[in-house]
Formats: structure tokens, sequence, C-alpha cells
């Protein structure tokens, strides 16, 4: 099941070490948004790092073949998982996201988009020895991701049900679907986009409308918007400096600890900020990915491609929010929302890059 | 090694999605990057300004109002403190309850529906002013201090008004009446017209608010400035001396004014009313003042029209004298009545007056001498003449509702009725009856004006605007005939009002006429009929009394044109008041 521990000295230690910083600026980024104060955010958040760490480093030491093995089982539990949310679920603010295991409010739906990645990786593993993968062999792990897809957006959570659907699809696409199929897809959901429309929930609606047009309710639900615009564009180029930032001290900005925690970092650090913080974190996406081009295994690269892939996607999403150039969906800022199942499920799949990253292929592990 | 070549094939197609997954993920971080130039960088200011704006709240400080003073700097409306029960929603969760425990402890008699209702609205730190507290209240206050957590008492100011005899020409203030006004404003005569002068300039704190509206540091203060004052040329003894001499039970007015400069020394109406009032939000007088039928309102000085009745008469008898259809020597024979046509245009005097000059005329106020005038005079240079001479003119001196009045003409006659003028009309016209319609002001600026010699200053209540003239020269021989006439009315045996140099004779000597105002045409056979002055005429139909005078005589400084509503002759009431204020202005030389 584990590996042995000299394996750790092959570690990718530049990538932990991005790891860190990026953690550590989002414990910054939480000190400030509580206006200086460690309390209650950023202690929290560290104390949840340090609580998750041995698991952390179990993951790392875990046999990849024992996770190549337990795809399915995962897949299962992240089902019930789901299920369970659905039936037994702890309700906040309007939607049923958590379920409470040993005294912790989990999303499961964080942990749906590891397994489902995992598994459809193990899925087109076993598809490898085929050519291009035809249209009929897609249309499983579509089905699947479709499923899941619903799971989650009817709790409502259309933010990580999205993030989902698109993971599934990016393994699908990135497994080699032929390239006919996925532009005939766009084309049909576009198509019939009009008609989604009309399944969407009343808020939902009324967010996209208020993202296309935030002046439509500005005290009210386009206050989130027009609020972080403002605390982002008043940074400037250098930013207003650590501590510095008005609109977020003053209280201004609505959910400055989760969604919004950009608009904090951005007001403090200005445009120069903005972009090394966007230049770390695709760094962090592209080591693993680099990683893929050495090795063969379809299941290694579908698993440090598309797993290293949904950490940049989530960040690049969160900050569009942010900035008024997507809708306001819900999408956790990896490592600098402050939440306890996003930075579990963003541990894990760092853990699983580090592991993965430190394969030797010239060992065969799947028979 | 077939599979493995399909493999290596696969791998391939895997390695060239990668790369092109990698370039969408490029591309979307260059958008992301770019939006965020568009921020930050190319609409910084904008978005620097939105969080500067978002940031601070200006909170204006009322200014102090200007004061009003009058001549002698004697002070007429100024400010004074007034307290109030303010709630702030910040400080205590439970303000509702607190403000119905108030209620009910100090019986505020509060709208507490209205109150919770516009509370909601309001800011949690800005205070709500629930309604003003009295001394008494505030003591009660006091004393259960303890229970009130989010009630305080705030001071603000009023306006203070010391004498109420000034209310008709200062007017009051009112509450603001668009969401843009933050402060109560003048709504009735000076204070309405001298707002901008009187008003001030807002202070304004500038303080670092959060989003709930909560102060976090205060930046700066601009300190408010107070307005300016206004020093008006009306004469606090005269008027309040002024208006103890108009008859309580009757409706009248008496006007002051000053020869020299037009200057307005006192204007009294009566009846009248407290501005205070309205400061102190003292409903039910509000509402039984602006439902009271005697009007204490309308300031009948300025509001207030009537037919002059004889004291025009001197305009009559200037036209003759520039037409030259008259001149001091020429006489007339009055037999007690003149006629026109077929009708009969009767003297006050039944018996006549025998043989009539113009001195005679003015002096014994001689109707049929005026009416064998006017069957020679155009109406339309009597028009003219009285336009000249300040009437049919509307002063800009900042009052409310003041009125231009009638002075009939051809012109007018065709454009309002309809029908073309008859000389008749000019008959009654002449002795200041008819359609004629002047203000007690209006017609001691006509006196003013002929004192003047035809050009006039125009009334004046500000002190500090310039005096300035206006009208056109008579001729002085015409002048010194007239004033001449109008000293003997008073100064000569058989005057109108000699009776005044008899019964007061330490009195400042003054010049003037008398004139009784018709408030119903009497019919001609009434007025043959003996017993038409005792009889019992109903009193809001019985004449009203007028007097124009001027003190001293012969060398003019002080003018009172003074009426009284129904009060009958004018020799009987209007002048002897006229000559008291008269005396009691040049003795104590206001």
């Amino acid at each position: 099941m584990f590996r042995e521990f000299k394996s750790i000295y092959n570690l990718n230690w530049i990538y932990l070490f991005i790891l860190l910083i990026i953690f550590w600026i989002g414990e910054i980024n939480l000190y400030s948004a509580a206006g200086g104060s460690f309390d209650p955010w950023a202690a929290n958040q560290l104390t949840r790092f340090l609580f998750f760490l041995p698991l952390f480093f179990l993951i790392i030491m875990l046999e990849p073949k024992f996770i190549y093995n337990f795809a399915e089982i995962f897949l299962i539990l992240v089902l019930i998982g789901l299920i369970t949310t659905l039936i037994f679920g702890y309700t906040g603010m309007g939607a049923t996201r958590w379920i409470r295991i040993a005294g912790f409010n989990l999303q499961v739906s964080e942990f749906t988009k590891i397994a489902l990645v995992i598994s459809m990786a193990k899925y087109f593993h076993k598809l490898n020895a085929e050519k291009t993968i035809g249209l009929f062999k897609s249309i499983l792990p579509l089905v699947v991701s479709i499923i899941f897809f619903i799971l989650v957006a009817i709790q409502p959570d259309l933010g990580t049900a999205v993030i989902i659907l698109a993971l599934g699809l990016v393994v699908i696409f990135y497994a080699g679907i032929k390239l006919i199929y996925p532009l005939l897809s766009l084309g049909a959901i576009l198509s019939i986009s009009p008609i989604l429309w009309t399944f969407l929930k009343p808020y939902q609606q009324n967010r996209i409308q208020i993202f296309l047009n935030p002046d439509l309710d500005p005290l009210g639900k386009g206050y989130h918007i027009i609020q972080s615009k403002i605390a982002i564009g008043s940074g400037g180029l250098q930013g207003n400096g650590f501590l510095e930032g008005s609109q977020s001290s003053l209280d201004f900005l609505p959910e400055k600890e989760t969604d919004f925690v950009f608009a904090i970092f951005s007001e403090q650090f200005g445009f120069t900020g903005s972009i090394l913080l966007i230049s770390l974190f695709f760094i962090m996406f592209l080591i693993p990915v680099l990683k893929t081009y050495k090795l063969s295994q379809v299941f290694n690269k579908i698993i440090l491609f598309v797993l290293s892939f949904k950490i940049f996607f989530e960040f690049l999403i969160n900050i569009s929010m942010t900035i008024g150039i997507l809708p306001v969906v819900g999408v956790a800022l990896p490592f600098m929302s402050y939440g306890g199942s996003s930075l579990l499920s963003n541990l894990i799949i760092c853990a699983l890059m580090l592991n993965f990253m430190s394969i030797n292929e010239r060992k065969r592990m799947f028979s | 090694m077939e599979k493995n070549k399909t493999s290596e094939d696969s791998i391939k197609i895997l390695n060239r999605r990668s790369f092109i997954i990698i370039i969408f993920g490029a591309i979307l971080s260059i958008i992301v990057s770019l939006r965020l130039f568009s921020l930050q960088v190319i609409n910084f200011n904008f978005y620097k300004k939105k969080s500067v704006e978002n940031k601070l709240s200006i909170k204006l400080t009322p200014p102090l109002r200007g004061d009003i003073y009058d001549s002698k700097k004697n002070l007429l409306a100024g400010s004074s403190s007034l307290y109030e029960f303010v709630v702030f929603k910040n400080l205590s969760k439970d303000h509702l309850h607190e403000i119905k425990s108030l209620d009910s402890l100090i019986k505020l008699k509060l709208n507490l529906g209205e109150i919770s209702k516009q509370l909601k609205k309001y800011n949690e730190y800005s205070g709500f002013s629930l309604s003003r507290a009295s001394w008494e209240q505030i003591v009660e206050f006091e004393k259960n201090k303890f229970l009130f957590n989010s009630i305080k008492i705030i001071e603000s100011k009023k306006r203070y008004y010391p004498y109420q005899n000034f209310s008709q020409i200062i007017g009051y203030m009112g509450q603001p009446t668009q969401s843009s006004e933050l402060y109560s404003k003048g709504v009735f005569h000076l204070e309405r017209s001298y707002e901008k002068h009187l008003r001030g300039t807002s202070g304004k704190i500038f303080s670092e608010v959060n989003a709930k509206g909560k102060t976090i540091r205060e930046i700066s203060i601009e300190k408010s400035i107070k307005g300016n004052d206004l020093d008006l040329t009306l004469d606090l003894t005269l008027q309040n001396y002024a208006q103890s001499q108009l008859p309580l039970d009757k409706k009248g007015s008496i006007v002051v004014i000053s020869v020299s400069d037009g200057s307005i020394l006192s204007m009294n109406s009566n009846p009248t009313f407290d501005a205070q009032i309205f400061e102190d939000r003292e409903n039910t007088k509000i509402k039984d003042l602006l439902n009271d039928d005697q009007k204490p309102l309308l300031n009948r000085a300025f509001s207030g029209f009537y037919p002059p009745g004889s004291v025009f008469k001197p305009i009559s008898a200037l036209v003759g004298l520039q037409r030259k259809l008259i001149d001091s020597k020429n006489e007339v024979f009055c037999k007690g009545h003149s006629s026109l046509g077929d009708r009969n245009y009767y003297c006050w005097k039944k018996e006549g007056h025998g043989k009539v000059n113009l001195k005679k005329a003015i002096k014994e106020s001689c109707d049929v001498y005026f009416y064998e005038l006017a069957k020679k005079t155009n109406i339309d240079d009597i028009a003219s003449l009285s336009s000249n001479l300040g009437l049919n003119k509307e002063y800009d001196i900042g009052l409310s509702n003041i009125g231009k009045g009638l002075v009939p003409s051809k012109k007018w006659k065709k454009a309002f009725l309809d029908e073309s003028w008859y000389q008749g009309e000019t008959l009654i016209t002449c002795i200041g009856q008819g359609y004629n319609q002047t203000s007690p002001l209006q017609l001691a600026t006509l006196y003013s004006a002929i004192l003047n010699g035809g050009k006039y200053p125009i009334p004046k209540l500000d002190k500090n605007t310039p005096t300035r003239f206006t009208g056109k020269l008579l001729n002085n021989e015409h002048k010194k005939i007239i004033v001449n006439s109008l000293n003997a009315v008073v100064q000569e045996p058989r005057g109108t009002a000699h009776k005044l140099s008899i019964s007061n004779p330490e009195f400042v000597k003054i010049g003037g006429k008398t004139g009784t105002s018709q408030v119903i045409r009497i019919k001609e056979s009434e007025r043959e009929d003996d017993e038409y002055k005792s009889k019992e005429i109903e009193e809001r139909f019985k004449d009203h009394s007028v007097f124009v005078g001027y003190a001293p005589y012969d060398k003019p400084k002080y003018i009172a044109s003074v009426i009284i509503e129904n009060g009958g002759s004018g020799s009987a009431v209007a002048a002897p008041i006229a000559h008291k204020v008269l005396n009691f202005a040049y003795k104590n030389n206001v």
C-alpha cells in the first residue's frame, strides 16, 4: 500500500515550495481581511492546514497502484456522500452542500472532482491500447460526469457542478476524443442554452443577469461585483500596501474571506502583485504538466495533468468572478479562500501531484 | 509490437491535447491579466475615486441663520437653542421599545407606526429626531435616563422672533419641501425673499465610514458660516407704537415712510399673528391662524387694496393744472350735486360748499369741484399721472403677496371688462372711488411723490439698499398749490381735519388729506335721504376711513398712511391715529 520511505527523496521540492508560498500568501491575506488579525480566519485556516498535514504526507507515500485499484471505490464513496448530502445535509445560505462527519462539515462535492478524475483516468488507461477514442467509448464517462453534475447542481451549487462537468470534459478531451465531437457538442450546448436558462433557479438567473449588468441592482446582488471591482481597481499598479486596503477593512466588500478574497489581495498588492500571483499559479500548474511529457502511462498522465489543471482552472474562474468577467457562481480561490473542504481537497490534489511526479515508470506498476 | 505502436500514438495525442489545454489556460490567464490591467492601471483613477467616495462621508452641519435688525440694531429675528429627542439605532437594539416607553412616560404623542417605518430607512449611526423637548420633558427624561440607551437630547437652533408686531413683514420659516433641502427655510415675506442672504453656508464634517456608515475617524472639518444679517429701515418703537394705535376690533393698517429716502419706518396691519408659533410647531394655533376668516396673515399695508377715496383728489387736481383745465383761482359753485347727462353726482356735503376754488376744494374735500373738472378730463391722463406718482406699481421689496392695485384707464376697461369708458366713470374716479384700488403703502408713496415734487424715492425695507428715485418732475408751482391746500386741510379752519390741530395743539403740525372709501355704492335715492349717515348700516358695509398725512407740514419728514376698515369717515377715525403716529415719529426722531 505504501511506498518505501526513501522515495520521499525524489519529491519535487520546488512544487512543495510553491505550494507553501501560496498557502502563506493566503494566510497573510486572511490576516489582512480580518483587519490585521489572525483571529478568526487566518488562525483557523492554519490549524486546518496543520491538521491535514499527516493526511497530506500519507497520500504522498501511497502506492500509485493503490490509488489505481481503488479508483471506482472512491467514486462510489463520493456518490454515497452526495446522496447523503441531499438527504441529510446541512443547509446553509439556501443550499444543502455539507454533511457532518466526525465534527466536520464536509462538502462532498469538492472531493467529487478528484474521485471523478481518478476513475476516468483509470477508464481511459484501460482503453489506451485502442486508437483515438470514438464517440461510443466516451459516452460512459460523459454520462457519469453529467450524473455528478446534476447531483451537485441540485444542491444547488452551480459553480462546483460546472467545474465537475468541465473536468469530466477536459479528461475526455485530453484522453484523445476526436476533435469533431467536442466542437459538435459545443455547438449543441450553445443552441440549447436558451432552454437551459429556464432550468436555472431564479437566483441563478439573477446572478447571470447581474453579472451582465451589475448596475441593475447596485445595492443588492450587483453590490458584490461593483464593490469587488472598486477594491481591485483602487489597488492600482502598486497596490495600497499591506493592511492598507480601505474597501476591505471598512467592510464594503462582502464575502471577503471566501469568494472575494482575491479582491483583498489585489487591493493591497495591486496589478503587480496580481500578476505575480497568476504567475505562481501558472508555474504550479506547469510543473506537473511538464512531468506528463516524460510519462507514458495514461493513468499517470491524466491524474497529473487534469488535477493540476483543476487548481489553476478554479483559480482563474474565481478571479474572473471578482473582476466581473464571469458571473458570481461560488468557486473558491485555491489555498486562499477560507474554508476547510476546499483546502483539504486541494491539499489532496497537491499530495497526488507530488506522489505521481516521483513515479519512475521504468518500474512497471500496472499489469 | 503492434500494441506498443498504437500506445505510442495515443501518447502523442495526449501530449498534443495537453499542449492545446495549456494554450487555453495561458489565453485565459492573459484575458484575466488584461482585465486586471484595465481595472487597476487604465481605470485606476475612476475606481480610486469610487473607493474614496465609498469610505468618505460628508456630514453637513447647519449654519446659523443671519439675524434681522431694525434700523437701530434692535434684534427682530435671531436664533435660539432648541432641544430634541433623538434616537440612535446603533446604541441599542431595543430602540423601538425605548421609543414606546419614552412616549408613554413623557406623553410625546408620537406616531409610532410612522416612526418605525421611517427608522427602517435610516442609517443606524445618524440620529433620527423624534420630537422637540420642552424643559419639563427634559427634566422628566433626565430622571429616567437609565431607561433609554438609544435616546439622547440634542441641541439645535430654531428661529426666534422677539416681537410679534413684525411677523407680517419678516414672515416665517417652513419645513424643507424637497429632499435636497436639508434645513428649514424662509417661506414667507423677508425670510423667504432674503433666504439666500440669510441662510449662510453649511459646515462639512468629512469622515471615514465603514460599509454600515459608522464613523471610523474624522478627517477634516469645515466650519459652517453664519448667514448675513439684515438691517431693516423699520423702527422697533414706532412699529410697536403704531400697532397699539390700531383699534383692536377693526381691521386696518398704518404705514409710515420717510419722505427723503422712501425708508419704510413702520408698517402695521391688524389683526396680526405671531410667527413664533411656526417655529414652536404649535399646530393647533397654526391651524386656527390658517382658518381665521379675519385673515391675520394678510398684511393690509401692501396686500390690502381699497378705493382711496378723497386722498386721491390731488392727482385729479394736478392733471387739471397740467392740462390747464383749472388754475388756483377759478371757481366752481357747489350746490351739493352736479349732473352729467340724466344722472346726478352728489357732494358729501348735501347743502353744498358754495363758491369753491382749488384750495377750498381740497381743504373741504368738495366733490362737485372735481366732478366739474372731471367732465373735461381724459381718464387716461389720470391713469398716466397716477402711475408716475407711484400707484399701479408693485414695489420689489421682498414682501410676499404684494399687489399692484388698479388704476383704471380706457385700455384697461376694454381689456378686462370689454366695455368702453363712460365719462360718468371719470367723475367718480376723480374723487377716488369707482375702479380705483390702492394699498396704504401705495398711498404713502403717492404723497411722498407729491411732496418730493414728482421724483420720489422708491420705498425700501432693506436699510443697505441705496435710495433710488423714480417718477417725473412736477411743475413746482403746481406742487406748491397742492401742498399748500393739503396743509390747509389740517391747519386752517373748515379743513376736514382741522379738528386735529385743535384737539392736540402740542403735537407736531401736519398736513394731509382725509378720505372715505365707499364699500358699497350708495344709491342716489339714499344720498338724498337725510338719514343716510345715521342710518344703521351693517358693519361690514360701512365706509373705510382713510387718511394720509405728513409731518412737519412745513418741512415734511414723515408720511403716515392709515386705513381703518369700516371705520366711517376719514376725519373721525383715521386722521387722529395718523396724527398720533406722526407725532410719535417726530418727537422720537425715528
